[in-house]
């Protein structure tokens, strides 16, 4: 789970040209909207894509979004529940 | 219509507080890149990451223009750009081949449309008025200059900003190469004109005038007119569309003090000039511009900054060997790939 979280951190930072943020300057659990990294609505489609991409995890219900985009603690046990257990 | 500011990004030191081409930045290679500011100090971090280069020149230019003639919100924006924001463009391109058309990430799709560089201009101003792009290849520009001077006599804007935009990209260029535009040996731009051969050193740049119906006691200089023509038959019809253009100022060619054209190294391209010279512009003092700016096709921005200053500091910079006459009126005259021409005139205030 760290290791995931550490990831994401810098895929977040090269998907959305987050210039002058570090990884170790987002907080596993900060919001990433509104007040906390100031992501806006784009952002939310770049993540999207982001973890269609990298993850191969779709996000079926839109009405999730806020939910699951919270921190990056919260997309990453996104992802964690979202994988296929191996047969 | 007046000049009342204007602001220029280009391949020579010409942003900012700079002096007027004191020192011309020397290139070697087959193009020109623009010089670009720090662009934290003039637009919100924010807003940057999601800006490809010309985006970032575009806004920067536009804003510093503004922010020159003292203007928070113009009654108008239109720009003018042949390629549009193409580094966007081909983000976007490659990434629907590379995803086999699934999952786009949208910042590249929604940055590439052409109007992009005025409506973020727009946005950042929270300006609701008159938005415009014109993207007509070597004429984009000029129609843009056009339509801000309609709306100025019709009565429908106090002042405009109106700018030249575009880019080299990697793709395009190697793409124009091949296609012949540029030059296959490296040369300096500064023999660019005196040794011509087969095409020339390609160029870019973002520049914005914010024009006004009034004059102002610091303006720079006056557009008089402006004039285009599109696929001249021969010769005789540039002579003629000139001379008509002379003629619908009441002024004749003794009345201008010095033809800047956009004469650009390229043989087939010069000779137009050279025809001109010898037809039309015999006693006028001539000088190029595109070894300062390379070529491109909204460069007539570049040639209109220059004509502006010179207007405005009254000479032509010594770095242009050209100094000594006083310089009153100035008369543009460019073509691109001899298909967009374009006639600007312009007088001191």
């Amino acid at each position: 789970m760290d290791k995931l979280m550490a990831d994401l951190k810098e895929q977040i930072i090269e998907q959305l040209n987050l210039q002058d943020v570090k990884p170790e300057e987002i907080g596993d659990d900060q919001p990433l909207f509104g007040d906390g990294l100031g992501l806006d609505s784009i952002d939310a489609l770049e993540l999207i894509v982001l973890l269609q991409q990298k993850y191969k995890v779709k996000l079926s219900n839109a009405e999730e979004g806020p939910k699951i985009f919270r921190s990056v603690r919260t997309i990453a046990e996104f992802i964690e529940n979202s994988k296929i257990p191996n047969a | 219509m007046y000049i009342r500011a204007a602001s220029n990004i280009s391949p020579q030191n010409t942003f900012g507080n700079q002096p007027f081409l004191s020192e011309l930045v020397e290139y070697t290679g087959d193009k020109l890149s623009c010089i670009e500011p720090d662009y934290k100090a003039l637009i919100d971090p924010k807003l940057i990451r999601r800006m490809s280069r010309i985006i970032k020149m575009g806004v920067a230019c536009g804003m510093d223009c503004l922010q020159q003639a003292g203007i928070d919100l113009p009654d108008a924006i239109i720009t003018g750009t042949a390629y549009g924001c193409l580094e966007d463009t081909n983000t976007f391109l490659s990434k629907m081949v590379q995803q086999n058309e699934e999952a786009l990430a949208p910042t590249a799709f929604i940055q590439s449309t052409h109007n992009t560089i005025s409506a973020q201009i727009a946005l950042l101003l929270q300006c609701h008025s008159y938005n415009n792009t014109f993207v007509n290849g070597g004429a984009s520009f000029e129609n843009a200059l056009l339509d801000a001077m309609m709306l100025l006599r019709e009565g429908g804007a106090r002042n405009i900003l109106v700018g030249g935009i575009d880019e080299i990209t990697i793709n395009s260029h190697a793409i124009l190469k091949r296609m012949g535009l540029y030059r296959r040996q490296s040369i300096s731009p500064f023999e660019l004109l005196n040794f011509p051969d087969k095409g020339t050193m390609a160029g870019e740049g973002a520049a914005f005038f914010l024009l006004s119906n009034q004059p102002s006691d610091n303006a720079w200089a006056k557009i008089d007119g402006v004039s285009g023509f599109y696929k001249p038959r021969n010769t005789a019809e540039i002579q003629q569309q000139i001379s008509n253009f002379l003629s619908s100022q009441s002024i004749s060619i003794d009345d201008i003090d010095l033809v800047l054209t956009g004469k650009n190294g390229d043989t087939k391209n010069d000779s137009v000039y050279q025809q001109m010279q010898h037809a039309v512009f015999i006693e006028t003092p001539v000088i190029g511009y595109k070894h300062l700016c390379g070529e491109y096709p909204t460069s007539s921005a570049f040639a209109l900054w220059l004509a502006a200053n010179i207007l405005k500091t009254g000479g032509v910079p010594a770095a242009l060997e050209q100094a000594g006459t006083p310089v009153k009126k100035i008369l543009i005259y460019n073509h691109y790939q001899n298909t967009h021409h374009s006639l600007i005139l312009l007088s001191a205030c």
